[in-house]
């Protein structure tokens, strides 16, 4: 017997792809490293994900889990020939509405589940730009972020309990209904992950109630100082924005070309803000919003007169991404945090370097964590571009950890930023992540090569890898 | 080999995708399977492979090719606006011209050269009747068999309005109204015919339907067929030559008709920039004055999107705003507006699909609570007519419309006849 045929007779012909064009489509996810998927499964159940582990273990076959494939750090992307598994079939939904909880598959697609909920006046509080596809077994494994987890912090806080099935293909559960359940708290160790675990299966989340009013406000600055100035100023005035947005001009003319929702094209910087609760916090923090943006020579505060307007703004902010490609064919995105107060710092420093480099820069952060999104836009068939966006990217990030900050705010590392990790981490904080690993997957099955750099296992103890590992 | 054809998939278009996903999932057939070789992203970078050398053009690429609708909804929510629907039919041109089979030169000969054809039509049109009337659906073959319960009752001699002219309704003097036929439109749907000419001579406009023309060729036009679709462009660019406003009432036509910039070069252009949905027409009739709001509440009514209307000619809010002068409640089924799943000849290549996709439609009819159905495209019709039932009714938006007027002026007549009214 082969590992197709064996998976076949489990999940029947059509659910393991075999033929080479099928399996090239899941060789890549968002970002740009291309590995080969030898095999594709698509599990609908526990029990088949635990046999596909148990057959993977006997094949020897490396296992990287997937849901959208909208990773932007080659997370998905097996680095070495292996097997796929798709958990988007995996999508059933159960609500507790009594207790603001739902079991959901990992395949469920991260809005779909806000909108099952809606009725109940209920949401799904992370809010990845890439919301609506991503899902939220691929949240989980990445801890996404979003606009809104300004406020409401990002996926980890909204996790309660994790179904996982494990390297030795046993179903474990982690967590618990209980907001804080006893003994070592080996959910938070999951969520974040990457699929290098354990498979998600099943999670209880949970959901926020939508607030009663909401005010979204528009504004723009003829300097990024100015807009900067403004974020600073309004968490200096107590306020916690649920989100707090900046894009500079080039995104904010990139997006404005595909939504036209009236964003100023001729602002250095526009800064999105939305303030959530009962209407008369509302009213009053929309109206510190307004001052302190005044004070900071905003040229334009504008607040969304209705839902059409407010779902048009976010529509361009969370299409900015993609909006990009109009500038260019290929882009390499950062994904850095940097302290608040060196956020105008930074920005000219990432600036410069894109001068330097000849490679245009468009930028949109989270700026009330001051999560940057740096983006560099190529023509990768550009003689000699590739390096010198990899040699850019490199730089950027040693001036972001150089300011205080870190690598990866919310998309993960992958396999893009792993070889980064070194920037921030010493040898013995590596070796400390390596061994975690090693307790929940010894052989390194679940997705192989990845977070870690190779040797980050130091002060190695015992275990030389067996004859004939996937090493 | 990579690509053989002038008309393949262009790096430009190809490159215009950077693979964020966010297309995934708005496309029905990536809902239905969860697989990424049947998604936007996913048929897009199966096509840069075999650009770039990388994988052959072969079986497996036809079959993942064809699996697409065609229905365009990827391209709505692209933010990098790459042009799915013309690199799609770049890849069915290259399959037909690499993979020839006899299948494939019988539905050349069918979607390129019969179709538009008057005559002919008049005979498949004979023969569907008989079918309609005298073969119990559960005989017919699956490919076939919700077509044939979704058609309207077919007429015993199908008449043709090619070469007609009509008057405007006084007061005129809104120009001209060219109205393109279509192939199945004239002899299977002729009351909505009748309600976009009767509608737009009330909107003032005189309508002719010119002579020479012929089918749009969307159907030639998604199955690959590019001398098809460029004979039938041409005859229609003559046809239409001397148009300045022409009208299609079925969306599929208008979305082609669009294109024909693609097809029949820089008169193809021209011919583009002169067409007009009827409901694009008739919603600005509406709310310009000249056609009246109707106040007589008539109920609610089920808006279906057709895709070649929403997500390619971007039409959303016009059938809304002409079933609602028309008296009655819109109400929406579904807010993506997923395919139906009639897609042209979809319905007969991919019959599990395509039941699979028309099925769920039905069920969020059922849900909306309406027993009417608005759609503005002869196939959805077909498809939802053929998965509702007798219990439901499908009609065009202007034909609800074209009622609504009819019976207010009834409703006028009947007054004025009473000695109080002045017409
Ligand atoms: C346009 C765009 C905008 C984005 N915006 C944001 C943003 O605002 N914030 C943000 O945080 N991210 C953002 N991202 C990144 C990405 O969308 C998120 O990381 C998302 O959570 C990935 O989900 P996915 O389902 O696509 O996962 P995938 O890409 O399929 O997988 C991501 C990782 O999760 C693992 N994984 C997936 N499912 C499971 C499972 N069931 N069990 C174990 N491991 C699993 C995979 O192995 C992989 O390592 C954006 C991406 C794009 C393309
Ligand atoms: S939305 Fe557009 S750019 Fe993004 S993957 Fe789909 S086709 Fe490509
Ligand atoms: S045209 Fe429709 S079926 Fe085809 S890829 Fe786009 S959304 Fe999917």
């Amino acid at each position: 017997m082969t590992l197709t045929a064996e998976l076949r007779d489990i999940l029947g012909h059509d659910r393991v792809l075999s033929e080479p064009l099928e399996r090239w489509v899941y060789g890549i996810d968002s970002g740009v490293v291309r590995g080969d998927a030898e095999l594709v499964a698509f599990p609908e159940t526990t029990a088949e994900v635990a046999s596909i582990v148990g057959l993977a273990r006997h094949y020897r076959t490396p296992i990287v889990a997937r849901g959208a494939g909208t990773g932007l750090a080659g997370g998905a992307v097996p680095t070495q020939p292996g097997l796929v598994v798709v958990l988007t079939k995996m999508n059933s939904v159960e609500i507790d509405e009594e207790n603001a909880t739902a079991w959901v598959g990992p395949g469920v697609i991260n809005l779909d589940l806000s909108k099952q909920t809606e009725p109940l006046g209920y949401h799904f509080a992370p809010d990845p730009s890439s919301q609506s596809a991503c899902t939220i077994g691929g949240n989980i494994a990445n801890n996404s972020g979003g606009p809104h987890c300004l406020a409401e912090g990002s996926t980890v806080s909204h996790v309660l309990a994790l179904e996982m099935v494990t390297a030795d293909g046993d179903v474990v559960m982690l967590g618990g209904p209980a907001p804080d359940p006893v003994g070592l708290d080996l959910r938070g160790v999951v969520v974040g992950s990457e699929g290098t675990l354990g498979i998600i299966t099943k999670a209880l989340v949970r959901l926020t109630p939508n607030p009663p009013d909401v005010r979204t406000l528009l504004t723009a600055f003829a300097s990024v100082e100015d807009a900067a100035a403004t974020v600073s100023g309004i968490i200096a005035r107590g306020v916690v924005p649920a989100a707090l947005e900046m894009m500079d001009q080039r995104m904010t003319q990139a997006v404005e070309r595909f939504v036209s929702a009236g964003f100023p094209t001729d602002a250095a910087a526009v800064l999105l803000a939305e303030v959530t609760g009962l209407s008369a916090a509302v009213e009053a923090e929309a109206a510190i919003v307004e001052e302190v943006a005044g004070q900071n020579n905003a040229t334009t505060i504008r607040v969304a007169a209705d839902e059409a307007e407010r779902a048009r703004l976010w529509l361009g902010r969370k299409s900015a991404f993609g909006a990009v490609a109009q500038a260019a064919p290929d882009y390499y995105l950062h994904d850095t945090v940097v302290p608040r107060t060196k956020l105008v710092e930074t920005m000219t420093r990432v600036y410069e370097i894109a001068d330097r480099y000849g490679i245009m820069m468009l930028n949109v952060f989270h700026a009330g964590d001051g999560n940057l999104h740096p983006l560099m836009a190529f023509d990768s068939e550009e003689e000699g571009m590739l390096d010198r966006v990899k040699e850019a990217a490199r730089e950027l990030v040693e001036i972001c950890v150089d300011v205080g900050g870190s690598l990866s705010g919310e998309h993960g590392i992958g396999i893009e930023k792993r070889d980064l990790m070194k920037l921030v981490f010493n040898e013995a904080d590596l070796d400390a992540q390596a061994r975690v690993r090693e307790s929940f997957d010894p052989d390194e099955m679940f997705n192989p090569d990845k977070i870690l750099p190779a040797g980050s296992r130091c002060f190695d103890l015992g275990r030389p890898p067996l004859e004939g590992m996937w090493v | 080999m990579a690509w053989v054809t002038p008309e393949a998939p262009t790096r430009s278009e190809l490159s215009a995708c950077i693979q964020c996903g966010l297309c995934l999932p708005q496309c029905p057939t990536f809902r239905l399977t969860g697989m990424e070789s049947a998604s936007p992203r996913g048929r897009l970078m199966v096509m840069s492979a075999v650009a770039g050398g990388q994988a052959e053009l072969n079986d497996v690429f036809d079959d993942l090719m064809s699996f697409c609708l065609q229905c365009r909804a990827c391209e709505v929510v692209c933010p990098s606006m790459v042009p799915f629907g013309r690199a799609m039919e770049g890849a069915r041109i290259e399959i037909a011209a690499q993979l020839p089979s006899p299948l494939r030169r019988l539905r050349r000969l069918i979607t390129g050269r019969w179709i538009g054809s008057v005559r002919v039509m008049r005979s498949v049109t004979r023969i569907a009747r008989m079918v309609q009337r005298n073969v119990p659906a559960r005989w017919l073959p699956r490919q076939i068999k919700t077509s044939i319960g979704g058609l309207r009752p077919l007429p015993k001699k199908p008449l043709s309005t090619i070469g007609s002219t009509f008057a405007p309704v006084e007061p005129a003097g809104a120009g001209v109204a060219a109205v393109l036929a279509g192939c199945v439109m004239d002899p299977w749907f002729a009351e909505v015919h009748e309600a976009t000419v009767q509608v737009l001579r009330r909107s003032g406009y005189r309508v002719v339907v010119p002579d020479g023309q012929t089918c749009c060729g969307a159907l030639a036009a998604h199955d690959g067929d590019v001398l098809g679709t460029r004979r039938l462009a041409r005859q229609n660019v003559k046809a239409f030559v001397s148009a300045d406003l022409i009208v299609t009432d079925a969306a599929g036509c208008g979305a082609h008709l669009k294109e024909y910039g693609n097809w029949a070069g820089d008169a193809g252009v021209i011919l583009a920039s002169k067409v007009k949905d009827v409901t694009e027409i008739v919603a600005e009739a509406i709310a310009d004055g000249r056609l009246p709001h109707l106040e007589v509440p008539r109920g609610k009514v089920a808006i279906q999107d057709p895709c070649h209307l929403r997500h390619a000619q971007r039409i959303v809010e016009e059938p809304r705003q002409i079933v609602a002068a028309a008296g009655y409640e819109p109400v929406e089924i579904d807010e993506d507006g997923m395919c139906c799943g009639a897609a042209g000849m979809y319905s007969v290549l991919q019959p599990a699909a395509s039941d699979e996709l028309g099925r769920k439609k039905a069920d969020q009819v059922r849900a909306s609570g309406s027993t009417l159905v608005a759609s503005a495209n002869p196939g959805c019709e077909i498809q939802l007519r053929g998965h509702l039932g007798g219990a439901y009714r499908v009609a065009h938006p202007v034909e609800l419309y074209w009622e609504a007027l009819q019976a207010a002026d009834a409703d006028t007549v009947g007054w004025s006849s009473a000695g109080e009214g002045n017409r």
